[in-house]
């Protein structure tokens, strides 16, 4: 008797159960559990002087939509996701539409324009950080040069230009990754249309509006989608470059978080502030799946 | 409409040349049909003139306009793919007034001649339909459609029915038939299958390996071929070619082929000894299963085959045959009741033997 024969059904290949305990396993204990473990959390209310919690469900929530610097950061956070995605939407649409060429040298330049994206955030912040300072950086001297900007107001330590500074970064580091979901998209279109388009009369720009956009609409809404989701998670640049100042200027929903975690310690906020963002980024990627119809 | 001439073109990819100094009239409202097999250059020649092609060398002109250097967007003409190239996400009335609204023509003008298209070609129920919710020989429609709303000067077809189930296509190329007799639009259409190019077509232009091998009526090229390859591309099931040796016997030549005396036309010019292929289609081997010696109409001895398949169409039979080793094709309209294995007798035509040169392979 083979000891394949000595376990129980659900334990061999042929019941799914083996075959999807490794990936549920993974999702419950890295998933779900600190979404579950956050949401208890945030029933809690923190004494600071006696670090002491005490359960108050209401507690944090209530906080949570008191709070002017949630409203504000919230402000921050869709101000900053808006111009962010647009500035690479339309960057990386066209650079692509440049890059669809099947002559010689475009294979490199593809590839190259890829690079950006194997740099770590945080070195990403780092190099802007350099490249903006008011002494020595490159951007910096060049706009003083042009008179856009002047010393004495240095693009990451003003309220006005900082999160621009934080979105340039962003957009340097980003937009390579839509011009790869676009090529993929453009590469995959149909060639006859266009040429049926072409003998109908239509110019490239009348071919572009009419036929390169609609044909495209699935791709660009799914890379809208994967892009603004990671745009509202915004952390990384914002922690590196400017940690959510000058004063509040640049200071995000998860920035605002990481504040109230590990500036004040205050546990159960932070993870209402969390799952908040949590749930307005559910609630407006679901709004942008049905209002543009995205399928997968 | 417009006459389209080709003159001396050329096309070549790199170094290779797929078109090679090619020479073609299309006089206008006529349906001109380039058949050839696959990579023939046929459907290059087609974007070509469309423009959706450069042009190596030579010219191409429309009324003797030279278009070469002439945008494809301003060459007035209307192309059908094979695989329909719609809008995919228009509806059947956007697909066909595209060409209208990038001309801004007013509204009216584009719900009328769409009406007028869509009534022709029996539209009228699905104009607020998507491509993807209409079978294939409807979506071949709205290609046409599209193309004809246009009012072009040359209409040119892709291998439009290529997609299509073999009960449509016949059904199709019945209907761009009647179109082009009904509109009169001169007509360059492309195909690799030979039954819609004899069909369809008021000349056909037969091409192979960037070459025109022969051009003219379809009965001449099926009656007349010049060559071996139009021979044996044109007609189907394909002539029967016979590797053969001009012989003579009493002063009368004959085609020798093994021990079998095949009986040759007199108005050739042939020498004894002369190499040739002698060609003869199916349906001009008169078959019978009583030999024609026994009613004293011939003297010569008779050619049998031995059947080796017989395949009934309903109006006509198909023989596959072993002639002295060689598989031919004898094709009757008679209702003999014949067998695999029977012997019979086969009697050709020789008003309709086709002769060609062994070596070049032309017409003798």
């Amino acid at each position: 008797m083979s000891s394949r024969a000595l376990l129980p059904r659900w334990l061999t290949s042929e019941h799914p159960l083996p075959w999807l305990f490794p990936v549920t396993s993974l999702l419950l204990v890295f998933g779900l559990y600190p979404i579950l473990y956050s949401l208890w959390l945030s029933f809690f209310k923190r004494n600071p002087a006696t670090r002491k919690e005490k359960f108050m469900p209401s507690y944090n929530w209530e906080k949570l939509f008191s709070d002017d610097r949630v409203w504000d950061a919230i402000q921050i956070t869709f101000t900053y996701a808006f111009i962010a995605l647009a500035l690479q939407l339309i960057l990386g649409l066209a650079i692509a539409l440049l890059l669809d060429s099947d002559k010689k040298g475009y294979g490199v330049l593809r590839a190259l324009m890829t690079l950006p994206l194997v740099v770590p955030p945080a070195v990403t912040g780092m190099m802007f950080l350099l490249m903006y300072d008011s002494s020595f950086g490159v951007i910096s001297n060049a706009l003083y040069s042009l008179n856009l900007l002047s010393p004495s107001a240095p693009i990451l330590g003003t309220g006005s230009t900082a999160l621009w500074g934080v979105i340039v970064a962003d957009t340097w580091q980003w937009t390579p990754f839509m011009v790869l979901i676009m090529l993929a998209g453009l590469r995959a279109l149909p060639k006859e249309p266009f040429e049926a388009a072409a003998i109908d009369g239509a110019s490239s720009f009348q071919s572009f509006i009419f036929l390169t956009l609609p044909m495209m609409s699935k791709i660009i809404a799914l890379a809208v989608l994967i892009r603004g989701i990671d745009l509202f998670r915004i952390f990384d640049y914002v922690k590196v470059m400017t940690d959510s100042g000058p004063g509040t200027a640049t200071e995000t929903l998860t920035a605002y978080a990481g504040t109230v975690y590990f500036k004040s310690a205050n546990f159960p906020y932070a993870s209402t502030v969390a799952l908040g963002t949590l749930i307005l980024v559910l609630l407006t990627a679901t709004l942008f799946i049905k209002v543009f119809k995205v399928r997968f | 409409m417009a006459s389209v001439k080709v003159s001396n073109l050329e096309k070549a990819y790199g170094a290779i040349k797929v078109l090679h100094q090619l020479d073609l009239e299309v006089e206008e409202g006529k349906f001109v049909v380039l058949l050839g097999p696959s990579g023939c250059g046929k459907s290059t020649l087609l974007r070509m003139i469309a423009g959706l092609e450069s042009v190596t060398g030579g010219d191409i002109l429309f009324d003797d306009t030279r278009v070469n250097d002439v945008h494809v967007k301003d060459r007035n003409i209307a192309m059908v793919f094979q695989n329909y190239a719609l809008y995919a996400h228009m509806s059947v009335r956007k697909n066909m007034a595209f060409s209208m609204r990038l001309k801004k023509i007013d509204k009216k003008t584009q719900d009328e001649k769409v009406k007028w298209a869509s009534s022709i070609l029996g539209l009228d129920d699905y104009l607020d339909r998507l491509p993807k919710e209409l079978s294939g020989g409807q979506r071949q429609r709205v290609a046409m459609g599209r193309a004809i709303v246009r009012d072009p000067d040359v209409f040119l077809f892709d291998e439009p029915l290529s997609n299509l189930d073999a009960k449509l296509r016949v059904q199709m190329r019945t209907e761009i038939k009647d179109l082009h007799q009904r509109l009169k639009t001169t007509t360059v259409y492309v195909t690799h299958d030979q039954i819609e190019a004899m069909t369809m077509a008021d000349e056909v232009v037969i091409m192979r390996d960037g070459y025109i091998e022969q051009s003219g009526t379809p009965m001449e090229v099926y009656d007349k071929p010049n060559n071996l390859f139009v021979a044996q591309f044109i007609g189907s099931p394909t002539m029967n070619t016979l590797e053969c040796q001009v012989a003579e016997e009493n002063g009368l030549l004959y085609a020798a082929l093994d021990n079998i005396r095949l009986p040759l036309p007199t108005d050739r010019n042939l020498q004894v000894g002369q190499a040739l292929f002698y060609g003869i289609r199916p349906e001009h081997l008169q078959v019978s299963k009583i030999s024609p010696n026994t009613n004293g109409a011939t003297t010569e001895s008779p050619l049998t085959g031995s059947v080796k398949v017989v395949e009934p169409t309903g109006p006509e039979t198909h023989l596959y045959l072993k002639l002295s080793d060689r598989d031919i094709c004898a094709i009757t309209r008679d209702r003999i009741e014949i067998q695999p294995g029977d012997e019979i007798y086969l009697q050709p035509d020789l008003s309709h033997v086709h002769l060609f040169d062994r070596e070049t392979k032309q017409a003798i």
